[in-house]
């Protein structure tokens, strides 16, 4: 008897658990009106976007940019638009995974508004239809203050952005050494070899795919390959070994006198970085070029540390912010990056946490121009227009995957 | 002979406390340094960075929250837990190894393709992004301790005594309440503790089923300690080991309170 009763409430119990999960989602979702940019004016976005709540998704690893987007961009928001900004720290991949769940699944009032991406990541979610777009002609500081012919702007590591996203900051790849240890700044990949050579065992670069170490490794093929050479390159690994060949021989040739004899390398630049800071490695690189100042500043670097470049430059990416395809709140969030085109907020993350500006500087005036001007980028930093000058554009997001491939392969250990 | 066993063993308890106790030194000093190179023996530089950091961030706004979340997590997973063994332990029906095999499935199958999976499905119900998804999937995933140690600790005490009970005149639920429940305090104690730990440390299942809506402390704790900077990191793992010890020690008096007669049995 009592297994049988046990039994009937178990079936009992599955079937309606099942009703529901079937009536639930067959319930037919609202149609939402699709926001249509050609008729719509900025004006009205404002309008409309009065009162809502912009949710920006994005990593939340520094505690700086955190600190900021909550006490100057939020508050800014707010006072002038009555939006509020939530924040959501996120890795990017978990990002677009949850993204592309809710695609999938057919829902229309996402939870994610505005994402802080670029590169690869961009790619994958622009062929994925994950995103939502071309939106940037329709703000107006895009217009007035961005200068819409510069690669910067229409590439995202070579691949076309069409309006899909929009700048938010540039980055570019220093070296950082400490001028107490290590007097000398190597300016290319021999000099580098030499410093390596005097060093042995205190050098070493994370391992791609680490975003920092596979720009340093890109940036090593450079110094052998011009950039040129690489935009129109085929995806095509037997063809990128070819081309950067010279560049892998060099870096098995770092390898003995790397930290492990380059056996193994640091997991993440975040293991790289404390590992220079504990003074167990003696060249550090970051692919944020004013990150020393602040690092100096909070006292995690000594006073004498400083940042390098190679003569033949270093390469830069600008980082974007998109707008989720299904994003509930469109309209709030392109009024927020409008604002975060804007000169004050530019200038503001210029001045409070070190981060490259994306405006043109001809298209400012001579006021605007002033607050950025008026800028200390702090100590052990490289002057602005050096490292403009010194900037090489990013490898096709293609190609990148490969290399890190080929590196796995013909580098490590060898 | 006696005194050199005790030796050792007293050797071996305070090697055991030594390293407990070790990193947790070096952690603290870490709350308050900034660089700490070698070969220096002591801190070079210190700052009230990662404090002021902690104290002042979202994290400490949402702790409440966060902890009252984990508790109704591990409370639901006892429960269940504790009627799930009881449904293995004392009762033949079919499919029963397979419920029990079922019921260690969340360990087995990777988070991520365990995620991915019941997010779509939560999605369709209406219970992604919202407080009682996450705790849904944070009560799956502390199922597989919660109904291993609840099952043991069953099948360890038995029915007799309930059986007893149930012979002198009580109800099934008298019975169970006055002369099971209090026989399985102590593992409920534990499985209370496995499953709160289980769901306040979850990072991706809380970040993916509740979509950033629900914020938890490990959802704030986590970026920091991946980006490495290690005086943030250890301001964020020091408070949450301190949470965890109160929380532990306010679930130790709250069953003590309802059942005070289970530290003398105990004695």
């Amino acid at each position: 008897m009592k297994r049988n009763s046990i039994i009937r409430k178990g079936t009992a119990l599955l079937l309606s658990l099942l009703i529901c999960l079937g009536a639930s989602g067959c319930q037919a979702k609202e149609e939402q009106a699709e926001l249509d940019l050609s008729q719509t004016s900025f004006e009205d976005l404002v309008e409309q976007a009065k009162g809502s709540t912009v949710s920006f998704y994005g990593w939340g690893g520094d505690e700086l940019i955190n600190n900021w987007i909550d006490t100057v961009f939020a508050p800014q928001m707010k006072e002038k638009y009555d939006i509020t900004i939530d924040r959501v720290p996120m890795d990017i991949d978990q990002i677009l995974n949850k993204l592309s769940s809710e695609v999938q699944a057919g829902k229309r009032d996402g939870s994610i508004d505005m994402i802080w991406i670029n590169g690869e990541n961009f790619f994958s979610a622009k062929e994925n239809n994950l995103l939502y777009g071309p939106f940037t002609q329709a703000l107006p500081n895009f217009k007035n203050y961005v200068d819409e012919t510069s690669s910067d702007t229409c590439y995202d590591f070579a691949y076309p952005i069409e309006g899909y996203e929009a700048p938010y900051g540039k980055a570019q790849l220093v070296l950082i050494n400490d001028k107490e240890k290590t007097p000398e700044t190597p300016s290319n990949a021999q000099e580098l070899l030499e410093f390596v050579k005097k060093y042995p065992g205190q050098v070493t670069y994370p391992a791609p795919p680490d975003f920092t170490g596979s720009a340093f490794v890109r940036n090593i093929i450079y110094e052998f390959v011009d950039p040129e050479v690489f935009v129109d390159m085929e995806a095509d690994k037997e063809n990128v070994k070819a081309a950067i060949e010279p560049a892998l021989a060099y870096l098995r040739e770092l390898n003995p006198y790397l930290w492990k004899q380059g056996k193994s390398f640091p997991a993440t630049v975040a293991q790289q970085e404390t590992m220079y800071m504990d003074g167990e490695l003696l060249l550090h690189m970051r692919y944020e070029s004013y990150w020393i100042a602040t690092a100096i500043e909070k006292g995690m670097c000594s006073q004498t540390s400083r940042s390098f470049l190679f003569d033949n430059g270093t390469i830069g990416n600008t980082n974007f912010v998109a707008i989720a395809q299904n994003a509930s709140n469109k309209a709030g969030a392109l009024v927020a990056i409008n604002e975060l085109l804007s000169p004050e907020i530019q200038a503001s993350r210029y001045d409070q946490l070190k981060i490259l500006p994306v405006l043109d500087n001809d298209k400012l005036s001579d006021e605007e121009k002033s607050l950025f001007d008026a800028v200390d980028p702090g100590p052990g930093t490289i002057p602005q227009e050096e490292l403009l000058e010194k900037r090489l554009p990013e490898m096709p997001v293609k190609l990148v995957p490969i290399i890190e491939e080929l590196w796995q392969e013909e580098v490590v250990g060898k | 002979m006696k005194s050199k066993l005790s030796l050792c063993c007293k050797g071996i308890v305070w090697l055991a406390m030594f390293g407990v106790l070790l990193p947790l030194i070096v952690l603290l000093i870490w709350c308050f340094t900034e660089r700490w190179a070698w070969p220096e023996l002591v801190p070079q530089v210190f700052s009230l960075r990662g404090l002021r950091e902690v104290l002042g961030s979202q994290a400490l706004m949402i702790l409440h929250s966060s902890i009252l979340l984990s508790a109704t997590a591990a409370l639901i997973a006892v429960v269940v837990g504790l009627m799930t063994a009881r449904a293995i332990v004392f009762y033949q029906f079919p499919g029963q190894k397979l419920l029990l095999f079922a019921s260690m499935l969340p360990l087995i199958v990777p988070t991520t393709v365990f995620g991915m999976g019941i997010h779509l499905l939560l999605i369709r119900v209406g219970l992604s992004d919202t407080v009682p998804g996450v705790i849904l999937v944070h009560v799956i995933c502390a199922l597989p301790y919660t109904v291993s140690i609840m099952t043991d600790s069953t099948r360890a005490i038995g029915k007799k005594l309930e059986e007893q009970a149930r012979v002198l005149g009580a109800g099934s639920l008298r019975a169970f309440w006055s002369v099971s429940m209090p026989a399985l305090m102590p593992a409920i104690f534990s499985a209370l503790a496995m499953a709160y730990i289980t769901s306040f440390s979850q990072y991706f299942l809380t970040l993916l089923i509740g979509g950033g809506n629900v914020r938890t402390f490990t959802v704030i704790m986590v970026p920091y300690l991946q980006n490495g900077d290690r005086t943030l990191a250890a301001g964020y793992t020091t408070l949450f080991l301190l949470i965890t010890v109160l929380v532990f020690l306010v679930f130790r008096k709250i069953v003590q309170r309802f059942y005070p007669c289970l530290e003398q049995n105990r004695e």
